[in-house]
């Protein structure tokens, strides 16, 4: 009998304190800096282009092989205006095969790829499943717009 | 006026009007329930419950009884047709009918029975005819199984809950609900007689088929209830009677054993004041009924029988016995409480011992040679 | 008047599915029922299989940790730990100190909830309408919130690598480890007196699927599962890895194999889990978390080893077969509810079918485990 009453007294103590219910989507909860969203191509605000070469390291890296890369010569070297000899041409994410495992964040030598951190990086419904390819405008859109901090590992 | 007053004595049109009222008060306290429901166990388990269906989600009800409503209404091809559809209107009218003799105040009832108590217990006996009839009429193997096990249930556990009212009422002394509650102007019954009150909670609360008795309508089960195969309309009806016989037997508790709209009021209280005591009282019961079922695991339909029938069934028994021997030696009202009270130990004394541990006969053994 | 003595009676197949709300995942169990007594049961399982150890054969070690992660969703980090610790003892790689104490402490947090988890459903499947399941979920999000704060991820974490760690925790997490450690202490806290003398959840496992010691140890049992039948095995005494030699902790054990004593020990784990974070918190110096030289691509020379580490469901174990290069040449995976599962038709046949959830319940199988 009394295990009964020492279970209806912890659910009438439980009543008393603050529930611990977020009301998403009104209320969004803060999220830590280091979180891993999908991955995104981070935008080089000095020089005008992604920080991103093609390089090939992430697309070799990946475990499921979501990313595509092709490069190609930089103008904005030919002119002068940037360091980089080669710049991305294309690059495609697939962001249903991704499984974030933030390999090719790591591998990537250029700080490049990082993984999304915000809020954004999360709410990605689509209708379509080929609608979760994203292409490279798409993948710098975030970072050019200034509407992330990434944190890249050391 | 005077025409309108002799139009309001006339028995038939009174008896009507006091059930249709009696109906708008068992909706509007269903709608009410289930939205206290939701909140109080969301409460309990440290969440918030419903909140976007309106502000703070109060109008959670009017939504489910709207998409209830716009559910398609299902049935199998090979149900027995006319059975299937009047299930659920036969599980509904007993608890409806019942609704008939309490008393919401000294001066508010449909009708205040001479035989109050009685006709209350007849009446509501008759639900498990309803279970029993969804169960066969669904076609369905395992809505047999569940109805017939609920039937058992609901019969099994009006035994010992007719004989605590049994008990109750000898020491009251009448059936009639209102003198019941009269009766227990000084000291609540409950005070005399703990033993039956709390084998009427256990018992209401397996009519009910709540935790930790609500096996028919177990989910994480193999056998689906008896309410399976009903969808929409229908299927809100079983609902509706179950919150409805929710709100019956709180009202029964709170009027027999906690005194109702007398205690501590006193008969010369306004009407709306003794309603909204009686409200109350009620209300605490509905609230106990719920905080048991976020509380309680559910028991096996095995262990639920031999409860109602090795403990419950006997402890009544014995309440009676003492209650009679008080009361036919003339014995003051205290000696009620110490045979009472020491019934209630002996049902304590009863649950601990049948779940103790104990050794298993047969596989005990600890390994030989163990390892590290 | 002659008698039928022959009845023809039927044992019914009765089929849990693989979509069911309590077969915690995608499990099909065939049961034959005669009356309400389990008479056969055939486990079917092989609907989560996704090709786990062949995918790992095509990755090198770093990738094949996410793997890993998934194979085994509820302590991922146990998983990953087999894993590093196999390639580190093949390549012979020495873990900085710094490194083995936060694997330590995020393995046995991971303990944590996934005990959690497991009281969680167990008691869902017990009955209990979900009480248990919120208390034990908001510990776990608590603990869920350090993960992610330091890994990234929630439940797939994808942090340790051969070698150390792949980054360093953030600043604070020595603070927010202790904070969480409190409520942690109250939530197994509020879980204890909800339910473990609850006489109505006693009933219904006391006695429950019991094994000897003798038949758990041929049936290759492990873990919690093992210890409740009364054998005193756990991998980090007797085999230890990582550093547990040097930490101070108690082994609970059971003594009759039955449901209800599986859960007292994962109960009493989950305290013995914080006891060893909160030493390891004491020990955590400043180092480096790699060793120093560490090659870009991991080639193991060739050799085979098996690594196999006291996760919360067992002895999950990976044996690595290696011919030389940085991708295995075959990754078998010790699943730990494997072997646990074996036992299953032992445990049921015998009982009613009601228990045969709460039995299957107490395995706390991992379904990705089982099937790889």
């Amino acid at each position: 009998m009394l295990g009964i009453l020492k279970g209806l007294a912890t659910t009438l103590s439980t009543m008393v304190r603050k529930p611990v219910t977020v009301q998403y989507p009104t209320v969004r909860r803060e999220i830590p800096q280091r979180d891993r969203g999908f991955p995104v191509l981070l935008w080089d605000h000095e020089t005008g282009e992604p920080f991103c070469t093609g390089c090939h390291a992430c697309e070799r890296a990946c475990p499921v092989e979501c990313i595509t890369v092709t490069m190609k010569d930089n103008p904005l070297y030919a002119q002068g205006k940037s360091e980089r000899r080669k710049i991305v041409d294309e690059f495609w994410l697939d962001y249903g095969r991704c499984m974030r495992c933030n390999i090719c964040v790591e591998v990537c030598n250029f700080k490049a790829i990082a993984m999304n951190n915000t809020w954004m990086g999360h709410e990605l419904s689509r209708f379509d499943r080929a609608d979760l390819v994203l292409d490279l405008g798409e993948l710098l859109a975030q970072s050019k717009e200034k509407k992330m901090q990434a944190w890249v590992p050391k | 006026m005077d025409h309108l007053d002799e139009f309001l004595e006339n028995p038939w049109v009174n008896g009507i009007l006091g059930l249709l009222a009696v109906l708008v008060l068992i909706i509007l306290v269903v709608l009410a329930l289930i939205y206290i429901e939701r909140k109080f166990l969301a409460r309990i388990q440290m969440r918030l419950g419903p909140m976007r269906t309106g502000p703070y989600g109060l109008l959670q009800s009017l939504a489910d009884a709207i998409k209830l409503l716009a559910k398609e209404d299902l049935r199998p091809a090979r149900a027995d047709r006319w059975v299937f559809e009047l299930a659920p209107y036969a599980v509904f009218v007993p608890g409806f009918l019942a609704f008939v003799a309490i008393p919401f105040t000294r001066n508010w009832a449909v009708s205040f029975l001479e035989l109050g108590l009685f006709y209350v217990v007849a009446v509501t006996g008759l639900s498990f005819v309803g279970l029993l009839m969804a169960g066969w009429a669904s076609d369905n193997k395992y809505a047999l199984l569940g109805g017939m096990r609920a039937a058992a249930q609901l019969i099994s556990y009006e035994i010992p809950l007719v004989l605590a009212l049994v008990a109750v009422s000898m020491v009251a002394g009448t059936l009639n609900l209102r003198e019941m509650v009269e009766a227990q102007g000084r000291v609540p019954l409950v005070v005399w007689q703990p033993l039956a009150f709390f084998i009427f909670m256990a018992a209401a609360l397996s009519e009910l088929e709540r935790q930790p008795f609500d096996i028919p309508t177990a989910e994480s089960e193999v056998v689906g209830g008896p309410y399976i195969e009903y969808s929409g309309i229908r299927w809100s009806m079983f609902f509706l009677t179950s919150y409805a016989n929710l709100f019956l037997y709180s009202l029964l508790g709170a009027a027999v054993f906690l005194g109702g709209w007398d205690w501590f009021l006193g008969r010369d209280a306004g009407p709306w004041l003794q309603a909204l005591w009686m409200a109350g009282k009620t209300t605490f019961l509905i609230l106990v009924f719920m905080w048991a079922r976020g509380t309680f695991p559910r028991l096996r339909i095995d262990q639920l029988m031999s409860l109602c029938w090795k403990v419950l069934l006997p402890l009544a028994f014995l309440q009676i016995f003492l209650s009679g021997l008080v009361l036919v030696h003339g014995w003051p009202d205290w000696a009620l409480l110490l045979t009472s009270g020491a019934g209630l130990l002996a049902a304590a004394y009863i649950v601990w011992a049948a779940v103790r541990p104990r050794p298993l006969a047969v596989r005990e053994a600890v390994a030989s040679g163990s390892v590290a | 008047m002659a008698v039928e003595h022959d009845l023809e009676t039927m044992e019914i197949p009765v089929n849990m599915g693989p979509q069911h709300p309590s077969t915690h995942g995608v499990f099909r169990m065939v049961l034959k029922v005669d009356g309400e007594r389990v008479v056969e049961l055939v486990p079917h399982i092989g609907y989560l299989h996704r090709g786990a150890e062949k995918l790992c054969e095509n990755m090198d070690y770093r990738q094949g940790i996410g793997i890993h992660d998934r194979t085994e969703y509820l302590a991922p980090f146990h998983a990953e730990l087999a894993l590093v610790i196999a390639v580190e003892k093949l390549m012979g790689l020495e873990v900085p100190e710094r490194a083995e104490q936060i694997r330590i402490i995020m393995a046995e947090l991971n303990r944590i909830t996934s005990h959690m988890m497991f009281v969680g459903a167990f008691s869902a499947d017990a009955g209990v309408f979900g009480t248990a399941f919120t208390y034990a979920f908001r510990e776990r999000e608590y603990i869920q919130d350090i993960f992610e704060e330091v890994t990234g991820d929630r439940t797939m974490y994808g942090y340790f690598r051969p070698g150390g760690l792949a980054w360093d925790v953030p600043d604070d997490f020595v603070e927010r480890v202790r904070a969480v450690l409190e409520h942690t202490r109250q939530g197994i806290d509020d879980i204890d007196n909800l339910l473990t003398k609850n006489e109505v959840f006693m009933a219904r496992t006391r006695g429950i699927g019991a094994m000897s010691a003798e038949e758990a140890i041929d049936w290759g049992l492990s873990g919690p599962m093992l210890r409740a039948c009364g054998v005193r095995h756990d991998l980090r005494k007797a085999q230890p890895y990582c550093i547990y030699d040097r930490f101070d902790f108690d082994v609970p054990v059971g003594q009759y194999g039955d449901v209800y004593d599986r859960y007292l020990v994962r109960l009493e784990e989950m305290r013995q889990s914080v006891r060893i974070v909160e030493q390891a918190l004491e020990g955590l110096r400043d180092g480096p978390i790699m060793p120093k030289k560490m090659r870009r691509r991991l080639r193991t020379p060739p050799g085979e080893i098996y690594q196999g580490v006291e996760a919360p469901r067992g002895e999950y174990g990976v044996y690595i077969v290696s011919d030389g290069t940085d991708k295995p040449y075959r990754m078998k995976i010790r699943s730990a509810c494997f072997a646990n599962l074996m036992g299953l038709r032992d445990m049921v046949v015998g009982h009613f079918v009601a228990d045969a959830v709460v039995i299957l319940g107490s395995i706390d199988m991992v379904l990705g485990e089982v099937d790889r």
